[in-house]
């Protein structure tokens, strides 16, 4: 059943359902949104009746991309999916890719990528309760925190030698050593985040007015976090407790035993509204001071990559075949990269992104249920939207944007997979599966 | 009073008042950033802005209606300088004295507001509209605590036999808190912290800027306003800013430093002018610059029982108290 | 309450980097022509550390031609000179990722501290490494 429906269709459709709403239309550009996406409410008054969430702006066809270069081209591209989490994605994708070409990674390399990727979650949560408190209209606290993230992004600058996009990791380690010379700068950033702790949750947790636009506004249950597949400190706020480097232990993380956090560990009562979803990335930022001392005395010594000789890398990778999945706990929550190589082959012959975005998606639509518009931008911006990174799917037709149905999607889909299939399995050795 | 001698003392006042009102929105801009540990734009900035915005093209959106949509920076402009005319200026009495008293004063701060409302419902945006639907519904909720501020203030002077009280040089120059007693003391300070809940609503300033809030509904009100209609609503706010902090030094700290001093002449009145421009800026910057750095904006329900419970219930215990002490000292 | 930390701002130095001039100047290129008159100073910019991948340095004379680096480039800054045997390179294009570096064989490229390459003209001499 191939069914097509126009945009503006629906929007009478919706019209009809409550005939004393307005239309409010936010984005795909407007001041609450850092990313184009358009969001149409209907409105009530002050309060949302219904929600229709448009993403598809900033789709930049990276996977496509992705197909056309070497992998390690493709790992500065896979860098670039995000600006904030620049350090996620090429930790899933050289994970999918070692997967893939049987890479065994030195020990000392996984913890300096743990280091890098917790250094990058506290200054991706600094960053996100600027935004937040922006968004909130308290440009005090969004200029406070940005002051006190300047000294995350030095220590990043003086470890990587850039400020973002650090371009660290490369299939089989890292780049780059941290010295034991640099232990103490490290050190001394990490006792400064620990002594601003207590001005975070006084600024942030027991501020009367942060309190009022946060406490049961975007509410997301458990159930709905759960049914929907929110993903990171999303779905934590709600007290599911999930998180990949628990549950999925990769890098070091198996020896650094970590423990998903909810707002119970604070001892608050979970509710999954949006100042539970500060709570959580607070502890997250702690969590991750702690993860990173630890990671400092435990750091063995040795080799931090398995090729010395980049040249070496690429060879070895031109050889490989196969397939992997990477996956990564963001700060936004959980990427997934897929990759499929072939032999002979530079270019990776399928690459997949999934960004945490994409799962969090849905849950707006809960969480917008019945809030007022004043709740539109913390709501929007309560899930960290990373919208380019999540945007897969750009459909034009005849010079317009369509609306696919699910069907529709479903069929493109299948006719895909058999594109990409007949082409894989032709080259691919019987025994191995396709 | 002959009539030439009141044009040019009004025009004195508002070349002034445009002077001062600049400064102090640049004051208000660079201690905001300085409190938020940032440079800031310089002093002028506020001028500049204004020059430029005179520069730009006027647009006015085809699904606005055009005459109310011109019409409403005009009023607001044009009755926010009336307002200022109405202000006691040191021991000065106001350039329009005699021509209207604390009750126009009040009518006149309200008009920019619905003016505000006016050109936002005409823009006939969807932004603009939710703004001036909550600009009036602060507006109901902040005037009542106001309108009780001014008038037990009124009405404690007439009680007392100084008349005609309703006349804000009356006001300022009979301070009421040495001539009450104790309860009504008390009562009058309850007014006083109302009367300073009550201005950054009046101003449109987080964390009640509901109406304009940025992040949520772009500029709110003035979404769709540019050019000279966009700068005319600036001007109004900035000289807004001066009569509500007039109005709240006239009402409860019309103290002059020359009398107690001894001074008297054109040297105690330049120095009453310059004391009441200074506490003009205290009451600017501890209404308006800390209070809008220090919060998040609230939401309009919230704002609603904000003004509605606390600060009401706040100013009619002020003016119980005052009606308490009235008949405690048999006034 | 944030009182506290707001008035301990108001009276220490604000944190906003200065670089390059305090206030916007009313005409950039007026001020950057003052600057080299010497009747201007120019606020210096933060000091990068030691590790920073600035622009990319490149030794003519130690460059055997071997391609490495463009194979790796992740942005196609690199261009070969096919009669030389020597390279040539894009700055507005480069992502600074520096595996270049890390790849070439004989040492001839390396990371600079040099970060300050704004120009109007994206083939000015300062933008073009040959």
């Amino acid at each position: 059943m191939r069914e097509k429906v126009k945009p503006e269709e629906k929007t009478e459709e919706l019209t009809k359902a409550c005939p004393t709403c307005f239309e409010v239309p936010i984005g795909p550009i407007h001041p609450a949104l850092k990313e184009g996406i358009r969001f149409t409410f209907w409105i009530e008054g002050e309060r949302i009746r219904k929600v229709d969430i448009r993403p598809g702006f900033m789709h930049r066809g990276i996977e496509f991309m992705g197909t056309k270069r070497n992998l390690i081209q493709v790992l500065y591209l896979a860098e670039r999916i995000c600006g904030i989490c620049s350090i996620s994605h090429p930790l899933a994708i050289v994970q999918a890719v070692e997967q893939a070409a049987g890479i065994e990674v030195p020990p000392r390399a996984q913890y300096i990528r743990v280091i890098i990727g917790e250094l990058e979650r506290i200054h991706s949560h600094l960053l996100w309760a600027g935004v937040a408190a922006h968004e909130l209209g308290f440009d005090t606290l969004l200029h406070y925190v940005w002051k006190v993230r300047e000294p995350v992004l030095d220590i990043l600058e003086d470890l990587t030698g850039n400020r973002i996009d650090y371009a660290i990791p490369i299939y089989g380690g890292v780049r780059r050593d941290v010295p034991p010379e640099k232990y103490p700068k490290l050190k001394d950033a990490l006792r400064y985040y620990r002594s601003l702790v207590d001005d975070f949750v006084n600024f942030f947790l027991r501020d009367p007015s942060i309190e009022a636009r946060t406490r049961g506004v975007g509410v997301l249950t458990s159930e709905e976090a759960d049914s929907l597949c929110a993903v990171g400190p999303t779905a934590r706020a709600s007290g599911l407790r999930k998180d990949v480097r628990q549950d999925w232990p990769y890098f070091a993380y198996p020896d650094l035993e970590v423990k998903a956090l909810t707002p119970e560990d604070m001892g608050l009562e979970v509710r999954g509204d949006v100042y539970d979803r500060i709570v959580v990335r607070l502890l997250e930022v702690v969590q991750s001071i702690e993860l990173i001392e630890q990671c400092l005395e435990e750091m063995p010594e040795g080799e931090i990559t398995a090729f010395p000789k980049v040249a070496a890398l690429l060879a070895h990778l031109k050889k490989a075949e196969g397939e992997g999945v990477g996956r990564h706990e963001a700060p936004r929550g959980e990427v997934i990269h897929y990759i499929r190589l072939e032999a002979g082959e530079e270019a990776p012959a399928v690459w997949k992104v999934k960004a945490p975005t994409y799962s969090n998606l849905m849950p707006w639509y809960p969480m917008f249920r019945d809030q007022e518009i004043a709740d539109i931008p913390i709501v929007a911006a309560s899930i960290d939207p990373c919208i380019c990174c999540m945007e897969r799917v750009q459909i034009v037709c005849d010079g317009k944007a369509e609306t696919l149905l699910k069907d529709e999607l479903l069929r493109l889909s299948w006719a895909k997979t058999e594109r990409v299939a007949s082409r894989v399995t032709r080259q691919v050795s019987p025994g191995r599966g396709g | 009073m002959s009539g030439l001698n009141a044009l040019w003392q009004a025009i004195l006042v508002l070349v002034g008042g445009g002077v001062v009102g600049f400064l102090y929105k640049g004051l208000d801009r660079k201690l905001a950033a300085r409190l938020q540990g940032r440079i800031g734009p310089p002093l002028r900035q506020p001028v500049l802005d204004v020059i430029k915005l005179l520069l730009k093209e006027n647009i006015v959106p085809r699904t606005a209606i055009p005459w109310l949509f011109q019409a409403a920076p005009f009023l607001a402009f044009i009755t926010a300088v009336t307002a200022l005319l109405y202000l006691p200026i040191g021991s000065l009495a106001p350039v329009l004295h005699g021509y209207g008293d604390l009750v126009l004063l009040l009518y006149l701060l309200a008009i920019p507001a619905l003016a505000m409302a006016m050109g936002g419902f005409a823009s006939g945006s969807p932004y603009a509209v939710v703004g001036a639907q909550r600009e009036i519904v602060m507006m109901m909720s902040y005037e009542f605590p106001l309108a009780i501020a001014a008038v037990g203030i009124a009405w404690r002077l007439a009680t007392l036999g100084i008349g005609p009280s309703f006349s804000l040089a009356t006001i300022a120059a009979n301070p009421l808190w040495g001539l009450v007693g104790p309860l009504g003391w008390i009562g009058l300070l309850f007014l006083f912290v109302a009367l300073l809940a009550v201005t950054p609503a009046e101003l449109s300033k987080i964390p009640f800027d509901i109406p304009e809030a940025e992040t949520e509904i772009a500029g709110g009100l003035f979404v769709e306003y540019s050019g000279v209609n966009l700068a005319l609503f600036y001007l109004a706010d900035v000289i807004k800013t001066l009569v509500i902090a007039g109005l709240v030094v006239a009402l409860f700290i019309p103290y002059g430093l020359a009398v107690p001093l001894g001074i008297t002449g054109v040297g105690g009145q330049v120095l009453d002018i310059l004391f009441f421009l200074v506490k003009l800026f205290g009451v600017v910057f501890f209404a308006v610059t800390v209070v809008r750095v220090a919060f998040a904006r609230l939401k309009v329900d919230q704002v609603v029982r904000l003004y509605l419970l606390p600060t009401t219930l706040l100013a009619l215990a002020g003016l119980l108290l005052l009606v308490l002490d009235k008949v405690v000292m048999g006034g | 309450m944030i009182f506290k930390a707001l008035f301990l701002q108001l009276f220490t130095r604000p944190v906003t980097n200065r670089f390059p001039a305090k206030y916007m100047p009313t005409s950039v290129l007026g001020f950057l022509g003052k600057v080299q008159e010497g009747k201007a100073k120019i606020v210096p910019p933060v000091p990068v550390t030691e590790g920073f991948r600035g622009k990319i340095a490149y030794d003519r004379e130690k460059c055997i031609g071997c391609q490495l680096c463009i194979r790796v480039c992740p942005a196609q800054v690199i261009e070969f000179k096919p009669e030389e045997k020597k390279i040539r390179m894009y700055v507005t294009r480069c992502t600074y990722c520096a595996q270049c570096v890390d790849v070439c064989p004989v040492g001839a490229l390396s990371r600079s501290q040099e970060f300050l390459l704004a120009d109007y003209d994206r083939f000015a001499s300062n933008l073009v490494v040959e």
